[in-house]
């Protein structure tokens, strides 16, 4: 029986016939390519991009310092320094994540009491250097200065789940 | 013995014991916050609530003695609601702050939170808020809100430090710690309720916000401050010393620390650290290279011993130096020919030198101060040179021994005394006199010809005759020397009359000591009496100058018993060759610094008073071009072709001094051959008594910033009894000016009637008085 089948098979091109088809109908389809940068993917309010420090409404850095993220971080790309504020509260004097060494896992995000640390949706950013890709508190509070709009509404969609 | 039955585990304990310690004789981990097994039993958290068999409720283990036959369930469904509640009504007033507290991470609270906590709070109401205190530089209540009211800080001072220093106040939810006696907590063991906080209410000053506790690591080492040989866990970061705590020796410091172990750290990572050699060269400080530095110092000391001959050499190192440090230097100095080393340099009389079978000591084992039950304490200012000495004493006397107490001033040692014979130096022997005479004669032993000539003229005072029978109706005494009776200018007579006292009531006699190496300069053999020739001492060295000094570790104007000597001697010396781990005033007197490292960052060993050997490691990295000071010694003694110096660590230098010697035999505090005689003394006016305060007694204290700012470290004054001040026409506060040789002092004067007459109280080892010369002897005193 089988003989059969595999004789017709060899000049009906039935193979060919379904290949044809499968291309066929992707030929037809709706298209998923993205033409970036002009168009965009969908992202989720839980993505994970570029890190960001955030500051309260009255402009105080919301890091307290408690180095949890530096202890959770399982690729140790947080370092963290500091010292007693005159006013008694403890803050960084610093705050640098090394972007090589992240693997953007969120826990950072996940163990901060404050919610200062924050993968933002920014995606699209480079180094020529490496060490460009170092970044330092400065350059991730400017960072959340400028997706603070974007930062908060997404922690407010995700609040509920919470 | 009793038995009990605990989770199903049988055991035998002994009567009167608690639950909660059974437990943990069998391994049974039962929560609690109040307990500690060092303070009494509180039973105030709770906490420890148990399940206890035909008991109607859960029973609190600390406070329910144990019964025959008893069955105790620690984590029955009882037990466990019991403890769930009770850590629920812990947690209502607690702040939930833990990211921003000190103590998070090492926080009884929180681990027992962990497991019986609930994982969201039923609690809607207020808060309770307790007001932040400032209770001074060292521990910090900046957040009494997280106060859960244990109390073991209010029973801590109580119990070990002496002094009620924190209270609880008020009732109910309104009840607070906070500082009864003054504004501040000033016990010298103030840091131990950081430890025992067992929430983050109490922290420490120095250490906040520096660090979180699981970022460091943690490493062994040893006080280099007092005679204690304290076991210290230093916690390192990044190659920097963040803080120290203890390590728990049941036989040398229990779980305590003094402050001045745990705080001091401060002091290494000092602005004034010395990273770099230093030649001075045409009155211009310069930096330069290792090789440069050494080879200057081994042409030096070769072309000196050469040309004026070796014994112009002279090396003076404190008792702080580790054993293989103080070894080198005396084989180094020895080697060129020398005799003239000496560590003990705040001691004035070294009449006894040779005439003592071995190293002054403590003449007993640390622990077994806790049985002594009869105490005769001469010339120490016990509870600052000594602080857990002094606590140990203080334990002691909760269980009724007597302390006797005869010393030139009456500082309050927070424990009861029995007997006190406050007198000025020139008369401590006369006092001891009396008390040996009256001893004498109750147990009608004739002495020797020797010190009855010396007893024979005087009469015991009422006091005199209460000590000896104090002493007497004892059956474990102790004799002990204090610093101030070693540093006295008559102290071998002060120790001949103190022996006999101790000979007669069979009582041990031993020496508290001075610093963390005081027994270990005797076997390093870094005294000029231990070779075949004799050298001159310390107090000789300075008083006939040498070519070239030697310094280890040495501040002049501060660690000497005659800081103007000192300064002349070195000011006339060809070359002073300086070994510090500091750049301070040596700049203008050396030659030739060296940057050698404090304690956290070399090898070492210390022998405590008690003799015991601890070596220890380096905990952190050199700091800048610093090396271990037996290094730097080790290669000078290459350079000077000395032989024997080819060790490859400081072990074999250890081994060298103590593999194969009898360290036990090598103790030992009667002296022979000294004959007793009565003291003569040139006073004229009033007489200097001295202390080396708390926080002044070595480099790194000094340098220890937050322990600067504390009471004991403020600017030393001027301390006379009132008639005294009247008899000069002076006000109590006045700026007086004090005169010793040609150097002088200005002071405020406080009037301090508990002192004797006709003395002076005058800090020693503080840069405002370090123009002035001996600790002891005649001071002028006038209006400033």
């Amino acid at each position: 029986m089988e003989k059969i089948t595999n004789f017709f098979k060899t000049f009906l091109l039935l193979e060919l016939v379904k290949g044809m088809a499968l291309t066929g109908r992707h030929f037809f389809a709706r298209k998923i390519t993205v033409q970036f940068p002009e168009e965009k993917t969908p992202q989720g309010f839980r993505f994970r991009g570029l890190h960001a420090q955030r500051r309260y409404a009255n402009g105080e850095e919301r890091c307290i310092g408690c180095k949890l993220c530096e202890a959770v971080c399982p690729a140790m790309a947080i370092h963290i320094e500091t010292e007693e504020r005159d006013d008694g509260t403890r803050r960084t004097t610093r705050y640098d994540i090394d972007l090589v060494k992240c693997i953007f896992c969120g826990l950072c995000e996940e163990s901060c009491p404050v919610d200062a640390i924050v993968e933002t949706r920014v995606l699209e950013y480079h180094g020529e250097k490496r060490s460009d890709l170092y970044y330092t508190k400065s350059m991730l509070l400017a960072v959340g200065e400028k997706h603070e709009a974007q930062i908060a509404k997404d922690r407010a969609s995700d609040a509920k789940f919470r | 013995m009793i038995n009990i039955e605990i989770d199903g585990k049988h055991i035998e304990v002994e009567n009167g014991c608690s639950v909660i310690d059974a437990a943990h004789q069998l391994g049974i981990y039962i929560p609690h916050f109040c307990y500690h097994k060092k303070l009494s039993i509180a039973a105030n958290c709770r906490m420890c609530l148990v399940q206890i068999e035909k008991a109607p409720k859960p029973l609190p283990a600390c406070a329910t003695p144990v019964a025959e036959g008893m069955k105790v369930f620690t984590a029955s469904e009882q037990a466990v609601k019991a403890q769930k509640g009770v850590m629920e009504f812990l947690l209502i007033n607690h702040p939930l702050d833990c990211p921003i507290c000190d103590q998070g991470g090492e926080c009884e609270l929180q681990d027992l939170a962990v497991g019986y906590g609930g994982s969201a709070s039923r609690y809607q109401e207020e808060k309770r808020v307790v007001l932040h205190k400032d209770i001074g530089p060292l521990v910090a209540a900046e957040e009494m809100s997280r106060c859960i009211n244990c109390t073991r800080c209010v029973r801590f001072g109580i119990e070990i430090g002496g002094a009620m220093e924190l209270g609880q106040a008020f009732r109910g939810e309104h009840a607070e710690i906070m500082a009864f006696m003054s504004d501040t907590v000033d016990s010298e063991l103030s840091g131990n309720m950081i430890d025992l906080c067992p929430v983050g209410a109490l922290t420490s000053k120095p250490f906040r916000y520096s660090a979180r506790t699981w970022e460091l690591s943690r490493r062994k080492s040893i006080s280099p401050h007092d005679s204690l040989g304290s076991n210290l866990a230093v916690q390192v970061k990044n190659n920097r010393v963040m803080r120290v705590l203890p390590i728990e020796n049941e036989e040398v410091n229990e779980c305590w620390l003094s402050d001045k172990d745990r705080f001091s750290y401060e002091g290494l990572n000092s602005a004034e650290r010395l990273t770099k050699p230093m030649i001075k060269q045409d009155g211009k400080w310069l930096e330069v290279e290792w090789q440069v530095a050494l080879e200057y110092v081994a042409n030096g000391l070769r072309q000196i011993a050469h040309e004026k001959g070796a014994e112009n050499i002279g090396a003076l190192a404190t008792p702080h130096s580790t054993l293989e440090e103080l070894y080198l230097l005396q084989k180094l100095v020895r080697g060129l020919g020398s005799h003239n080393v000496d560590f003990r340099l705040r001691q004035s009389d070294f009449s006894a030198d040779n005439k003592q079978p071995g190293a002054p000591w403590l003449g007993m084992a640390v622990a077994d101060i806790n049985l002594v039950d009869r105490f005769l304490l001469v010339g120490s200012f016990l509870r600052k040179d000594h602080p857990l000495l002094a606590s140990r004493v203080r334990q002691a006397t909760k269980w009724g021994a007597q302390v006797n107490l005869i010393h030139a001033t009456d500082d309050d040692l927070l424990m009861p005394i029995a007997n006190k014979e406050i007198v000025a130096p020139t008369e401590m022997a006369t006092v001891l006199a009396q008390v040996l005479k009256a001893l004498a004669t109750a147990k009608q032993v004739t002495l020797d010809t020797n010190v009855q000539q010396v007893i024979q003229s005087v009469t015991p005072s009422a006091i005199a005759q209460a000590m000896a029978d104090s002493l007497a109706s004892g059956e474990r005494v102790a004799v002990f020397f204090g610093n101030f009776a070693q540093q006295h200018p008559h102290a071998s007579q002060l120790q001949l009359l103190a022996q006999h006292i101790a000979a007669l009531c069979g009582a041990t006699f031993g020496f508290f000591g001075e610093a963390a190496n005081s027994v270990g300069g005797y076997l390093a053999q870094a005294v000029p009496f231990a070779g075949t020739e004799h050298g001159m001492n310390a107090s000789a060295m300075l008083a006939a100058p040498r070519k070239a000094y030697i310094l280890l570790n040495v501040e002049a104007e501060l660690d000497m018993q005659n800081p103007q000597q000192a300064l002349a001697a070195m000011g006339a010396a060809d070359m002073v060759v300086a070994l510090s781990a500091y750049k301070h005033h040596a700049t203008e007197y050396a030659d030739v610094l060296l940057p050698i490292t404090p304690f956290t960052e070399t090898s070492g060993t210390f022998i405590s008073s008690e003799g015991r050997a601890q070596s220890f490691k380096g905990t952190v990295q050199p700091l800048g071009e610093a090396r271990p000071a037996w290094k730097v010694l080790r290669v000078l003694g290459n350079m000077l072709d000395i032989p024997g110096f080819d060790y490859n660590n400081s072990e074999a230098v250890r081994d060298e001094v103590l593999v194969g010697t009898d360290l036990p035999a090598k103790l030992g505090n009667v002296l022979h051959g000294v004959p007793a005689q009565a003291a003569t003394w040139n006073i004229a006016g009033l007489q200097r008594v001295s202390d080396v305060p708390i926080y002044a007694t070595d480099a790194i204290v000094r340098r220890a910033a937050s322990l600067q700012k504390t009471r004991d470290a403020a600017t030393p004054r001027a301390l006379m009894h009132s008639v005294e001040l009247k008899k000069l026409n002076l006000q109590s506060g006045e700026m007086i000016k004090l005169t010793q040789g040609h150097g002088s002092a200005r002071l405020s004067v406080i009037a301090d009637d508990s002192l004797p007459h006709g003395v002076v109280r005058v800090a020693a080892g503080h840069a405002v008085t370090a123009e002035l010369g001996e600790m002891f002897g005649s001071i002028m005193v006038e209006r400033a």
